[in-house]
């Protein structure tokens, strides 16, 4: 059985951190993400990296700007949050750019990244999941610009 | 080794995703019936990795040894992972970050099958 909120912490209450709220389940995706492509990255270049170099630098890349946005959203101080913003914006161009060009240029890719196809072999979350992040951010900057909590839902 | 416990793995952690994103949609926070779907999901993907790597230690492999073993330390730290940070929300988004673990440890046995065939689904 789970506890009903009480009203006090109900729909009311706003989440007190970036970590927090829709945050968590952000900062717990993320973070799967970091080490799902950093320690595939890391297996890949240690063992095989002639058989597809871009494919597994590229994986690499991914890992650091998942690990990036994931202790960014963490910490959640102005500076951070300034820093996830332009990691997830990277990330959103990543998935863009190397999703058409492992469409049009195949070849450059004999094993997949987290960003093939725009991420079809991780259900399409690599694309989806740095436009949930900039939202979340932007929240965020609205509330420090108005002092104040916008209504979420 | 046949399918019977991933299938079951797979199984219980789709069921596990659905009522966490019910519990989600209602507005709940984590309760004990979802960390105790939690504890069950860890035990099912505790036996499986034992059952490996008894495999293992019985002298089969698959080609790709490094990454079937990073599978074998990460599953296990998933459904506890998932608990903790969720257990730590008190709001709707705990039963999420619980989905999240469900749908990973269903998708993961498909992932161990493509890593080594034996691992049957």
């Amino acid at each position: 059985m789970s506890e009903p909120m009480a009203p006090s912490e109900s729909s009311a209450s706003q989440p007190t951190s970036t970590r927090t709220g829709p945050g968590r389940l952000l900062v717990a995706i993320y973070g799967l993400f970091a080490l799902a492509a950093s320690s595939r990255a890391a297996v890949q270049i240690a063992t095989k990296f002639h058989h597809a170099p871009v494919a597994y630098v590229l994986s690499a890349f991914a890992g650091v700007v998942y690990i990036i946005a994931t202790v960014t959203l963490t910490a959640g101080s102005r500076t951070a949050r300034r820093i996830c913003v332009v990691s997830c914006s990277v990330e959103f161009v990543g998935v863009l750019a190397v999703g058409t060009w492992s469409v049009l240029d195949p070849a450059s890719f004999p094993d997949a990244t987290v960003w093939s196809d725009y991420g079809i072999g991780y259900g399409f979350v690599p694309l989806v999941l740095p436009v949930f992040g900039l939202l979340w951010l932007r929240y965020w900057a609205r509330r420090d610009r108005t002092g104040s909590s916008a209504p979420l839902t | 080794m046949n399918g019977v416990l991933p299938t079951t793995i797979i199984v219980a952690g789709l069921a596990l995703a659905g009522y966490a994103l019910l519990e989600t949609a209602r507005n709940r926070r984590m309760g004990a019936t979802l960390l105790g779907a939690l504890g069950v999901l860890e035990i099912l993907l505790l036996v499986l990795v034992g059952m490996i790597v008894a495999r293992l230690v019985g002298g089969h492999h698959p080609a790709d040894l490094a990454v079937l073993i990073g599978y074998l330390i990460g599953i296990p730290l998933i459904p506890v992972a998932a608990a903790f940070w969720g257990a730590l929300e008190r709001s709707r988004w705990g039963p999420a970050v619980a989905a999240v673990a469900g749908l990973v440890a269903a998708v993961l046995m498909v992932r161990l099958h493509q890593i080594w065939p034996v691992i049957h689904v």
